[in-house]
């Protein structure tokens, strides 16, 4: 990748560095301090609001008398679940499309990139009441009267998220073909005698996981905390919840931003230490 | 093929499918995205270009767009861009600064998986809690303001200070745009292949020049794809800034609410129209990345 | 195969999630004991009680859509629904009562009259019956008085330098009901009228100059946290905060000396109702003396309040309990549309924050 050839001094320091310890230790040396920097920087500009909150939050009477009459709430846990079970089916849905078409579109298909990289940048920039909107005007009538039904509004609900996550899946899953050899890699599974199906499923996903685990991240993320279409869709979600409980409060609405970052947060490990028990990295061939 | 297939061929005795059926594959393999962004995004969208050329009365019109041209407009539009322009590179810097920090500066992993579980949250927190939550802090009664005041002595409201403008609305839109850009980041930095690195360094490089050589031209798509997303996903935010500034900072978003929802409808044709042209400027950005990223990625490959 | 074999797992954990959602959902849309109600906060004049009342006099089963939508959602819901007979459809409105002419021209409302319907003011509603006031209030102050110290009586009050960075409205004035009217309600006060907007717009103007405007939405949590310690609101969401604060911190309810601008909202039933029986059923409701009361419990003035005075229908307690409104003044449909137009219109260009500097 780089262009220097070697000259005398350039090869003094070859021999010196090939005899010099390497490892964690040598890496260390180099401006650890700088990053802690940054990374301390990083933690006061997050923390620190999340701390307003929690004080101006333990200003009710009694200190806690917000976070109790949040969580003894009736609908919580039932909304909770509800979002959850939700977002599950998003990440599956979303996965299962844009993890093949990423595949296609990189190995084959680079002509179709800019426009599926509009497709997937669409949702950001249609406010989601107009999509919500758009989506009962089509599905409250014939040929598919969706919105009838819940378990209908229930689909049209997980397939509106799954349009609002292609923008962060398609970027993470594009990002982590990027990084692997993917050309490489599919040639040498096919010479093995392997189909698409394994390729994708046995080659491709075990590599892409930390991106996979990004974008279910957000996804999650995103599902758990979105209102606009859960409410026009009057589907029982979190988010709508959320924001019921809190408008016309003055300490519940702290205590329930808290305690929604909080459960989401441990939502995330969990996404995280299901990720990591997965099947590890499969190699194949001189892939690596 | 490539000589490490043929290679590879020559040692293994099963025979891959011939070349030719795979075209017919490729295609297949992207129609259920077409699909299913046709079903639930393009038809319902087709509703908002129907009816950014309808007025009130649902007659066919133009106005809606030669409204787009009034000063009030275009100014919205500025601010917007302005706003998502700031946010996403200074996202952009200090989002990738922060994921370096966790995935190759050098710190316990247990950190790496903190951050990136935070990210995930963080990157979603905005709206009426976010906004709360720095007024909370950096407001007029805020908790730093009341400290800065009261342990420090500096007055940031003399010193020019107010959370209530442009200046205070990035501030707090970078609270998701630092975390999307760590999470989008993070890939990229894991598969810069360590090996690179003290291959560039064996051969007498400096960081700074691995960093110009090697590191950046790499880097360079996922940077600025993640740029762009960055600037969409601040150009679309709407509820914190309704919060936080009360509508005296003129932003599309919120022209586009208050078309459409609340407690005053003047026109949603128009509501349609500015969310049309939002689509053209993000398809613009999207262009100009493309045709960046062509350049870039003679570097792979 | 392990990975298909893998793959038929994770289908029919899908599949029964899927199933656990189908039971986990809402009820069912029988069109008979079904009603959908939208943008009806439970604390904005005890619409909790009345919910809650109407439902244990008729056992109609409540789904509530978008509790803090405004007036423009619940139109937009019926655009949006024509064709939906599921549960995104809106069966009842409360909306300001300058959107029943326009929705009746758009063939949104249906026409319907209560029992009680001749005790209602005519100039509150329409004469075919598509849509009829429900309850007004009066703009006030709510102010935090646990950090201001010196309460103010009326709108010139507010300019004064006791209140620098205090006086917010509770929404943009641009998109929200609220807020337009409390700009509308300062011309009042600034030698304006009924019929002239402008001086309010030169109003928050000169507020804004003296340092003493904050330019955020106002919630309950900033004017308990004192960052907007004065928020110009509807008398009756001022009282239930006070009394949902309870004393943490104490609040004042000020009704100004001049200046008194009313609100009236109306309530119709949609032209596209799913279940227009259990809507008629719930109008009837609302307009019986319990309805009524049940408003005025929540600090409205309910529309037959002259009627159930007169029948000695209201508890003494009760009364006692109300704000004086006397004096105050109800701007016709006109003129409240003109005066719409021209705060939103105007309102980012005299008030809006100097766009170059910051």
């Amino acid at each position: 990748m780089t262009t220097q050839g070697p000259g005398p001094i350039a090869v003094a320091k070859t021999m010196e560095g090939l005899t010099a310890p390497r490892g964690a230790a040598g890496r260390r040396r180099r401006g650890s301090l700088v990053w802690w920097l940054v990374f301390l920087a990083g933690v006061l500009y997050f923390f620190v609001p999340l701390y307003a909150t929690l004080l101006f939050s333990l200003r009710a009477q009694p200190a806690f008398a917000a976070y109790s009459n949040v969580l003894n709430d009736a609908q919580f846990a039932g909304s909770l679940l509800y979002s959850a079970i939700i977002a599950v089916l998003t990440i599956i849905t979303s996965i299962a499309i844009i993890v093949p078409t990423a595949y296609w579109v990189r190995l084959r298909l680079p002509r179709l990139r800019p426009i599926v990289e509009f497709v997937t940048l669409l949702p950001f920039v249609i406010p989601p009441v107009i999509l919500v909107f758009g989506l009962i005007r089509t599905y409250s009538g014939d040929p598919f009267p969706l919105t009838y039904s819940d378990l209908g509004s229930d689909a049209l609900l997980v397939s509106a998220y799954v349009v609002l996550s292609f923008p962060y899946m398609y970027r993470a899953v594009d990002s982590g073909l990027r990084a692997i050899d993917v050309r490489t890699l599919t040639e040498a599974a096919q010479s093995m005698g392997a189909g698409w199906f394994t390729i994708l499923w046995r080659v491709i996903f075990p590599n892409l996981r930390v991106s996979l685990l990004s974008g279910a991240f957000l996804t999650f993320a995103i599902v758990i905390g979105e209102f606009t279409i859960a409410t026009f869709l009057a589907r029982p979600a979190f988010g709508p919840y959320l924001s019921l409980l809190g408008q016309n409060k003055a300490y519940e609405p702290a205590a329930v931003s808290l305690i929604s970052f909080g459960l989401t947060w441990i939502a995330m490990g969990m996404i995280q230490l299901i990720g990591r028990a997965a099947p590890g990295r499969v190699q194949v061939g001189g892939a690596r | 093929m490539t000589e490490a297939t043929s290679v590879v061929n020559a040692r293994e005795a099963p025979t891959a499918p011939p070349v030719r059926r795979r075209g017919a594959w490729a295609v297949l393999g992207v129609v259920p995205f077409f699909a299913f962004s046709a079903l639930f995004l393009i038809l319902p969208i087709g509703f908002l270009v129907i009816g950014s050329f309808q007025d009130s009365a649902a007659n066919l019109t133009l106005q809606n767009y030669a409204d787009l041209s009034e000063p009030f407009i275009v100014e919205a539009y500025g601010n917007s861009i302005e706003i998502s322009l700031v946010t996403a590179v200074v996202g952009g810097i200090f989002g990738f600064l922060l994921a370096y920090a966790v995935i190759l500066g050098g710190l316990p992993g247990f950190l790496r998986t903190a951050l990136m579980t935070f990210s995930g949250v963080a990157s979603n927190f905005a709206g009426i809690p976010l906004a709360l939550a720095f007024i909370f802090t950096l407001g007029n009664v805020g908790l730093v303001t009341k400290f800065l005041l009261d342990a420090l002595g500096i007055n940031i409201a003399s010193a020019g200070f107010n959370l209530y403008t442009k200046i205070g609305l990035e501030i707090v839109y970078l609270y998701f745009q630092f975390p999307l850009m760590v999470l989008i980041v993070a890939p990229a930095l894991d598969g810069l292949k360590r090996d690179w690195r003290e291959a560039s360094e064996n051969l007498g490089a400096s960081p700074a020049q691995y960093w110009r050589h090697v590191a950046l031209p790499i880097l360079t798509p996922t940077l600025l794809g993640a740029v762009i997303l960055l600037f969409g996903n601040s150009f679309g935010a709407q509820a914190t800034a309704y919060q936080l500034t009360g509508g005296t900072i003129n932003l599309v978003t919120l022209v586009i609410s208050s078309q459409m929802r609340g407690d005053v409808l003047h026109n949603p044709g128009l509501g349609y129209a500015l969310a049309m042209g939002m689509v053209v400027i993000m398809a613009i950005s999207i262009i100009a990345y493309a045709l960046l990223q062509r350049r870039s990625e003679r570097w792979l490959r | 195969m392990t990975s298909r074999s893998k793959l038929a797992r994770g289908l029919s954990m899908v599949a029964s999630l899927a199933l656990v959602l189908a039971a986990c959902g809402g009820g069912s849309s029988d069109s008979a004991t079904n009603l959908t109600t939208i943008a009806l906060p439970h604390d904005w004049c005890n619409y909790g009680a009345m919910l809650d009342g109407f439902v244990k006099k008729t056992g109609i089963k409540l789904n509530e859509l978008n509790p803090n939508g405004g007036s423009g959602d619940e139109i937009e819901a019926i655009k949006a629904n024509k064709t939906n007979k599921g549960p995104q459809a809106p069966d009842v409105i409360d909306v300001g009562i300058s959107f029943g002419p326009q929705a009746k021209t758009d063939g949104l409302l249906m026409n319907y009259k209560v029992p009680t319907w001749d005790t209602i003011d005519p100039s509150v509603k329409d004469p075919d019956g598509a849509w009829y006031g429900d309850y007004y209030g009066v703009l006030s102050f709510e102010v935090n008085t646990a950090v201001v110290k010196t309460i103010p009586k009326d709108w010139l009050d507010l300019l004064k330098p006791d209140y620098k960075n205090s006086v917010a409205l509770a929404g943009d004035p641009t998109a929200s009901n609220q807020a337009i009217q409390s700009v509308y309600a300062a011309a009042l006060a600034n030698g304006g009228s009924l019929d002239n907007a402008q001086p309010g717009l030169d109003f928050f103007k000169k507020l804004k100059d003296a340092g003493n405007f904050v330019p955020v939405v106002a919630k309950q949590g900033l004017v308990a946290s004192g960052e907007t310690p004065i928020v110009i609101t509807w008398s009756y969401l001022a009282l239930a905060d006070k009394d949902a604060l309870k004393g943490n911190p104490a609040i004042e309810v000020v009704i100004p000396t001049s200046g008194r601008f009313a609100g009236m909202y109306a309530q119709a039933i949609s032209a596209y109702a799913p279940h227009p029986d259990a809507a008629k059923k719930y109008m009837d409701y609302l307009y019986s003396d319990e309805g009524q009361l049940n408003w005025l419990n929540g600090y409205c003035y309910p529309t037959r309040y002259n009627d159930l005075v007169k029948r000695n229908v209201v508890p003494a307690d009760l009364k006692a309990k109300l704000p004086d409104v006397t004096g105050a003044v109800f701007p016709t449909a006109a003129q409240l549309d003109t005066a719409k137009k021209l705060v939103t219109g105007s309102w980012k260009s005299v008030v809006g924050v100097d766009v170059v500097k910051k």
